[in-house]
C-alpha cells in the first residue's frame, strides 16, 4: 500500500535520513522504531509532504506521492498525527474533529463525528470545551481522533505515547490494539520500543538516519544486538 | 575593539577611498560629458542621497530591522537645521512667530548641522527605547510599523505646525544666494559617511549587531545584548542621516513636509535594497544603479524623447513612456528584487573585506595546538528544587543538579522526561515556577540569557544557531569580544587557536552556512568555549550524527573544555554518548531526577532500564 | 456629559470604519505572517472607479456593490500576483514586497491618471444630523456603526460556524497542521484576502463617501490606521484588530475635543504618541498574542 524506497532527506547540512527502504501492506500494523534524534519523525514528515526530500520515491496505493503538498497527500488516504500532536488549542473538540474531517462531505462528516463521540467517550464530555484546556491524554486521542475523521487508508502515527503518563501510555496501546481489531492499516513511530513490538505486525528500526533492522515484533526482540539501539545506546 | 587591525580599520578606510572615488568619479564623468546644469543637479542629488542611504544602511544592514522613520529622523534634522541657518530676514517672511524665540537666532551651516544632529539623536534616543521595549530583532514587523509612524508623525508634525514650519504649501526657505553653492561639504560627507559605516561596521559593536540580526538568540547566548547594540546602531546610523538630510535642505536651498516622506523613504529603502542591504558596498551601488534607472526612465516619460532617433512620443509604446515613469521603476525595483533576489545584487559582499581577502592577509600559519590548563580554577553550579509547571501539567518537580569546575555532567532521560525544560530553565528561556540556581552562590535565575552566559554559563543549541553569512572566524571573534569584556579574570584563548582546536582552520574563511553538519556541530563548540566559560551547556551535541562521529565528539568536548578550564553539562539522548563522556550522569523521567552517580551505577540502576524501556521490562 | 456621549458615538463611528480595516489585515497577517502595507490600495481602486462611474452615470446604489467587489477583486490580484510569489519568505521580503505593491499602483495611478485630486458627489444624507435631545447625531456615523456591527456578526458567525471559518482559523494557528487535515493552503489563502478585501470593500465604501474625492496616495492614510490598529490591538488577534480600531477611532475624537484649541491640529501627533506609550508598557498591544521562542 505504501512504499518507500531510497528516501532521503536533509536539513541544510545534515543529513536527516539517508537510503531509507520501506513497505507498509494493506491492514498491517507497522511500527518505526529507534533512539530519539534517528529520524523517524523526518521519515513520517517526508512521507506525509511535510520536508522537502533530497531523493527516492515515495508511492502509495498505487500512485507516486513523491514531492507532493500536504494536502494532496491526505486527500489520497494517508493521514499523519503529527509530533507534539498539534491540536488546534483555541478551537473547541468539535472544531477540531470537523477541520479533520474536511475533505469529506456534511453529511459524512456529521456521521464520522458520531462515530467519534463514541469511540472515545472522553472527547465527547468535552466536546465544546476549547482543546487548549484537555490533558495530554485526551488531546493525543483528539489528535487520532481527528485523523480517522478524513476516513484516511492509512494512518501514521508520530510519537503516540509522548510525554504521557503510564497509565495513559497503556490508554495509547489500547486504542492501537482497537484500531487494529477494526482491520485498519497503520504505521507508527515509538520510543517505547518493546511495547510497539508486541502490538506491532512487522517493525523497522532506526539509527541515525539509516534503518539498521525490519522484521517482526518476535524477531527483533530476540535479537539481543538491537537492545543498545532501544536504550539509546 | 577591533580584533584585527588590518582588516577592521586599514582595509575599510582603503575600501571607503575606492567607494568614494567611484561614485564621485561616475557623477563627474557622466557630468562632464552631458556638460549641462540638469546633469550636474542630478550628480550632486546622487551624493546626497548616498550619505543618507549609508546612514540608513548602518541600522537596516547590520540589525536586520527594517526602519522606514529614518527619513522621519532626516526630516526632524532637516527642519532643526533650516531654523538655525536660514537669516531671520528670510524667517521673517515665512514664520515671523515661530517658537522659542527662534525667529531672530542664526548660526553657521556648519553649527546648525550640529545642532541638528544632536537634536535629533534626542529623539532617535527615545524612539530606540520604544522599539527595544517592542522586542524589536531582525525583521520584527512591530519595529517596523513604529518607525513607520514616526515617519507620519513628523509629516503631521510639519504640516500642522506653520508657526515654525511654514506649513505645508509654503514651507522655510533660503534666501536668494544663501543656499549650498558648490559640493565641497557634501564630498566630505558623504567620505565622512562612508567610513563611519564600514568601520562601525568592523567594529566591536557592529559585529556583535549583526550575530544578533544573523541569530538573536545564539547571539543573547553568547552575551550579546542584542537591544544595546541596536540603539548604537540607530544612533550611529541617525547621526550620519541627519547630516546628509541638512545638507539635502542646504542643497535644494528649501525644505518642505512632503520632502521627507513617503516618497523619500521609498526611494532611498529601494537604493538600499536593491544594491544588498547587507552591504556599504551594495547602498554605494544601489544609490548608483537606481539614480540611473530613474533618470533614464524620466527621460523616456518626457515629451520628444527620442531613442536611437525614434521619437518615443509617437511610438506605440506611449502608454508606458510618460511623466511619472520613474516612479513606477521604483516600485517595480522593489517587488522585483523582493521575489527574485530579496537580498539585493550584492547580498552582503562588501569590497574592501575582498580585497583584504585577497591581497591584504598575506601568509597564515596554522596555530600550534593548545595545551590543556594544568589546573582548573574552583567552581560549582548548583541547580536545586527547580519546580515548572505548564497550565495544570508539572513537567519538572524538584529537579536539580550540582557540577563542579572540570568536571563532565551529563543529563540523560527519555524523551518528554523533562530534559528540554530543565535546559531551558538554566539557559534563561523559561522561569522556574520555584528553585534556583547558581555558579559559585552568586544566584542567576530569572537573569537574562545574555547575563548567564556573561557570567559564565554558555550553552549550545541542539539545531545549531550559528551565525551564518559571518564566517567561520568572525562566529568565534564574537565570543572572543563579549569574553574581552567580561570574562577577563579567566582564560581566554585566541580565536585561531581554537579554530584550528576545532579542527576548522582549513574552513576559517567559509561562511558558517556553509559548513557540513560536523563542522557546524565543532564550530558551535569553539564558539562556545572562545566565551571562556566556567561551565558549558551542551544541549544534543549529537543529535544527528553517525555512531563513529558521535566517538570522535566525545574527545573534541573534552579535550575542547580542558583547553579551557570549564566544566561540562551534556544533555543527550544517546546513553552511549553520555556514558562514554561523563564523570557523573543525571537521570531524568517524569520531571524528575530518578538516578544520579557514575556512568555504571546508572547503568545498572534499574530504575532507569525501566525508564527507557517501559514498564515491561521491569517484569 | 451630552458633548462626551457625542464623542463617542463619534468616536465609534470612526473607529468602526477602521475596526474593518484593521481586522483585514489581522486576518491576513494570521494567515502567513503578512503585514500588508498594500490594503489601502483596496480603497485607492475601488475610489478611482468611483470617480469613474459617476462620471458615467451611476449613483451611489450601484457604486456602493461597485466598490465592494472591486475591493475582494483587487485584493485577489495583489495576492496572485505579489504575495503568492514571497509565500513562506523572510518577515522583511514580505513587508516590502507589501510596501512596493502600494508603491507601484499609487504611481501607476500617477501616471495615468493624474497627480490631481477627483472628485466625485458625497451622498446627499451624508451631511445630515440627527437632533436627540441634546445632542446632533450624524446620521453618517450611525450608519457606519449599523453596518459594522451587521458585518462583524456575519464575520464571525463565518469563521465560528462554517468550514471555510474553520479551515483559516486552523491554518492561522498552525499551517501544516492544517494542511495535513486536507485543507488547501491555496484555497485558504485566497479565502483570507477575499475576506481581508470584503472587509476592506465595506469600510472602503465609507471611506470614499466620507472623502468626496481620491488621489493616488488615498490609500496611505487607509492603511496606515488599519495597521495600527491591528498593532494596538496585538498583531495575530482578530478580536484585539476590532477592539484596536475603535480605541484608535475613540483616541482621535476625544483627543481632539481634549486638546486646547491652540494646538488641536496636532491630534494625529497625539494619538501617536500615545500609541507610542501603549507600546512603551504593552509591547505586545492590547490583547497580546503570546509569543513562544523557539529553540
Amino acid at each position: 500500500m505504501l512504499e518507500v524506497s531510497g528516501l532521503t532527506t536533509t536539513y541544510g547540512a545534515i543529513a536527516a535520513l539517508r537510503d531509507a527502504h520501506l513497505t507498509v501492506g494493506e491492514g498491517e500494523v507497522v511500527g518505526l522504531i529507534g533512539p530519539n534524534g534517528a529520524g523517524k519523525t523526518t521519515l513520517l514528515g517526508s512521507i506525509a509532504g511535510l520536508l522537502p526530500i533530497s531523493s527516492g520515491t515515495i508511492s502509495f496505493d498505487g500512485s507516486d506521492i513523491t514531492s507532493t503538498a500536504p494536502e494532496k497527500i491526505l486527500r489520497s488516504g494517508l493521514a499523519l498525527v503529527p509530533e507534539h500532536r498539534r491540536i488546534f488549542s483555541d478551537m473547541t473538540v468539535e472544531e477540531n474533529l470537523k477541520i479533520g474531517g474536511v475533505i469529506r462531505k456534511a453529511s459524512e462528516r456529521a456521521e464520522m463525528l458520531e462515530e467519534m463521540a463514541e469511540l472515545f467517550p472522553v472527547l465527547r464530555d468535552k466536546w465544546d470545551t476549547a482543546a487548549g484546556y484537555m490533558s495530554g491524554g485526551e488531546a493525543q486521542q483528539l489528535a487520532i481522533a481527528r485523523a480517522l475523521m478524513s476516513k484516511p487508508k492509512l494512518i501514521m502515527m508520530d510519537e503516540p505515547s509522548l510525554g504521557l503518563a503510564p497509565i495513559l501510555v497503556d490508554l495509547v496501546f489500547e486504542l492501537l490494539e482497537t484500531l487494529r481489531s477494526q482491520g485498519r492499516t497503520i504505521l507508527v513511530v515509538e520510543q517505547n520500543a518493546t511495547r510497539m513490538l508486541e502490538v506491532a505486525d512487522r517493525a523497522y528500526v532506526l539509527r541515525s538516519g539509516e534503518i539498521v533492522a525490519d522484521g517482526t515484533g518476535q524477531e527483533l526482540l530476540a535479537r539481543s544486538d538491537l537492545f543498545d539501539t532501544f536504550v539509546g545506546g | 575593539m577591533f580584533p584585527n587591525a588590518r582588516r577592521d580599520i586599514a582595509f575599510p578606510v582603503i575600501g571607503s577611498l575606492v567607494l568614494f572615488a567611484v561614485l564621485f568619479g561616475g557623477g563627474m564623468i557622466y557630468q562632464t560629458i552631458l556638460g549641462n546644469g540638469s546633469a550636474e543637479r542630478l550628480v550632486t542629488t546622487m551624493l546626497v542621497d548616498a550619505i543618507i542611504v549609508i546612514g540608513i544602511q548602518i541600522y537596516i544592514g547590520n540589525t536586520g530591522i527594517l526602519s522606514f522613520g529614518h527619513i522621519g529622523f532626516g526630516a526632524i534634522a532637516g527642519y532643526v537645521f533650516a531654523v538655525y541657518a536660514i537669516s531671520p530676514e528670510e524667517k521673517l517672511k515665512r514664520i515671523p512667530s515661530a517658537p522659542f524665540g527662534l525667529s531672530d537666532i542664526q548660526v553657521s551651516p556648519a553649527l546648525a548641522i550640529a545642532i541638528a544632529v544632536g537634536v535629533t539623536l534626542v529623539f532617535a534616543f527615545i524612539v530606540g527605547i520604544g522599539l527595544a521595549r517592542s522586542g524589536a530583532q531582525s525583521g520584527s514587523v512591530a519595529a517596523t510599523v513604529i518607525t513607520l509612524a514616526l515617519l507620519f508623525v513628523t509629516h503631521e508634525v510639519a504640516k500642522s505646525w506653520p508657526e515654525l514650519t511654514g506649513g505645508n504649501r509654503g514651507g522655510i526657505a533660503f534666501g536668494i544666494g544663501e543656499s549650498l553653492k558648490g559640493r565641497t561639504p557634501i564630498l566630505a560627507a558623504l567620505f565622512a559617511a562612508l567610513l563611519v559605516a564600514r568601520i562601525y561596521g568592523q567594529s566591536r559593536s557592529g559585529k556583535l549587531a549583526i550575530a544578533a540580526r544573523e541569530d538573536n538568540l545564539a547571539a543573547r547566548a553568547m552575551g550579546v545584548n542584542p537591544l544595546v547594540q541596536q540603539m548604537i546602531a540607530l544612533l550611529i546610523s541617525v547621526a550620519v542621516v541627519s547630516v546628509g538630510s541638512s545638507l539635502r535642505v542646504w542643497q535644494i536651498g528649501s525644505i518642505l513636509p512632503d520632502r521627507f516622506f513617503f516618497d523619500y523613504a521609498m526611494l532611498t529603502l529601494v537604493m538600499l535594497i536593491v544594491g544588498g542591504r547587507n552591504s556599504v558596498t551594495g547602498a554605494v551601488l544601489g544609490v548608483a544603479v537606481m539614480t540611473a534607472a530613474r533618470e533614464l526612465a524620466r527621460r523616456l516619460g518626457q515629451d520628444g524623447f527620442e531613442i536611437f532617433g525614434i521619437g518615443l512620443d509617437e511610438a506605440p509604446l506611449d502608454w508606458v513612456f510618460r511623466e511619472n515613469l520613474n516612479s513606477v521603476v521604483l516600485g517595480l525595483a522593489m517587488v522585483a528584487f523582493m521575489i527574485w533576489r530579496s537580498s539585493g545584487i550584492l547580498e552582503d559582499w562588501e569590497f574592501d573585506q575582498w580585497l583584504y581577502q585577497k591581497i591584504g592577509r598575506g601568509q597564515e600559519v596554522e596555530p600550534q595546538r593548545l595545551a590543556e590548563l594544568d589546573s582548573v580554577p574552583e567552581t560549582i553550579f548548583a541547580a536545586s528544587g527547580i519546580n515548572v509547571s505548564f497550565g495544570g501539567f508539572k513537567a519538572l518537580t524538584d529537579a536539580g543538579i550540582t557540577a563542579a569546575g572540570g568536571e563532565i555532567v551529563g543529563i540523560i532521560g527519555p524523551n518528554g522526561a523533562g530534559k528540554t525544560t530543565f535546559v531551558n530553565v538554566i539557559t534563561g528561556m523559561v522561569e522556574p515556577t520555584e528553585g534556583r540556581f547558581s555558579i559559585d552562590g552568586a544566584d542567576l535565575s530569572g537573569k537574562p540569557a545574555f547575563e548567564l552566559s556573561r557570567n559564565g554559563l554558555v550553552r549550545t543549541f541542539q539545531n545549531l544557531r550559528l551565525f551564518g553569512s559571518l564566517s567561520v572566524r568572525e562566529n568565534i571573534e564574537v565570543s572572543a569580544l563579549v569574553a574581552n569584556e567580561h570574562r577577563a579574570d579567566r582564560t581566554i584563548r585566541d580565536v585561531d587557536s581554537l579554530m584550528a582546536e576545532a579542527g576548522l582552520w582549513e574552513h576559517r574563511d567559509r561562511r558558517a552556512r556553509e559548513l557540513d553538519y560536523g563542522n557546524s556541530r565543532r564550530l558551535e563548540l569553539a564558539r562556545a568555549a572562545a566565551m571562556a566559560p566556567s561551565f558549558m551547556l551542551l544541549d544534543e551535541p549529537t543529535s544527528g550524527m553517525s555512531d563513529s562521529e558521535s566517538l570522535t565528539m566525545i574527545e573534541q568536548v573534552r579535550h575542547m573544555a580542558a583547553t579551557v578550564g570549564a566544566g561540562v553539562i551534556v544533555i543527550d539522548h544517546d546513553l552511549g554518548f553520555i556514558t562514554g563522556i561523563s564523570d557523573r550522569i543525571y537521570v531524568f523521567d517524569q520531571g524528575q531526577v530518578i538516578a544520579d552517580g557514575t556512568p555504571a551505577e546508572v547503568q545498572a540502576n534499574p530504575h532507569v532500564q525501566a525508564a527507557y524501556l517501559g514498564s515491561a521490562a521491569i517484569t | 456629559m451630552s458633548e462626551l456621549l457625542q464623542n463617542l458615538i463619534d468616536g465609534l463611528g470612526r473607529g468602526s470604519i477602521y475596526a474593518l480595516l484593521a481586522l483585514g489585515v489581522a486576518v491576513v497577517f494570521g494567515i502567513m505572517h503578512l503585514l500588508n502595507f498594500a490594503h489601502g490600495e483596496l480603497i485607492t481602486i475601488p475610489g478611482y472607479l468611483t470617480y469613474w462611474a459617476f462620471n458615467n452615470g451611476w449613483n451611489w446604489w450601484t457604486v456602493v456593490p461597485l466598490i465592494v467587489v472591486s475591493a475582494v477583486i483587487t485584493s485577489l490580484i495583489i495576492e496572485r500576483v505579489a504575495f503568492s510569489r514571497v509565500r513562506g519568505a523572510s518577515d522583511f521580503t514580505l513587508l516590502l514586497t507589501s510596501f512596493g505593491v502600494h508603491f507601484i499602483v499609487s504611481a501607476g495611478f500617477l501616471l495615468y491618471v493624474s497627480a490631481s485630486v477627483k472628485p466625485y458627489p458625497r451622498p446627499t444624507w451624508f451631511a445630515k444630523t440627527l437632533a436627540v435631545g441634546s445632542l446632533n447625531i450624524e446620521v453618517f456615523d450611525l450608519v457606519v456603526i449599523a453596518v459594522t456591527v451587521v458585518v462583524l456578526a456575519g464575520t464571525t458567525w463565518l469563521l465560528q460556524r462554517t468550514m471555510f471559518g474553520l479551515a483559516l482559523r486552523a491554518a492561522a494557528a498552525d499551517f501544516d497542521a492544517a494542511r495535513l487535515m486536507g485543507v488547501k493552503s491555496d484555497s485558504v489563502i485566497r479565502g483570507a484576502f477575499a475576506l481581508s478585501g470584503f472587509l476592506a470593500g465595506i469600510a472602503g465604501v465609507f471611506w470614499i463617501m466620507r472623502e468626496g474625492q481620491v488621489t493616488p496616495t488615498a490609500g496611505i492614510n487607509p492603511m496606515l490606521q488599519g495597521v495600527l490598529a491591528a498593532l494596538i490591538g496585538g498583531l495575530g488577534s482578530l478580536r484585539g484588530a476590532v477592539l484596536g480600531g475603535l480605541a484608535l477611532g475613540l483616541a482621535e475624537v476625544l483627543l481632539r475635543s481634549w486638546l486646547p484649541v491652540g494646538i488641536q491640529n496636532l491630534t494625529t501627533g497625539f494619538v501617536f504618541v500615545m500609541i507610542a506609550l501603549l507600546f512603551i508598557f504593552r509591547p505586545g498591544g492590547l490583547l497580546s498574542v503570546p509569543q513562544v521562542e523557539r529553540v
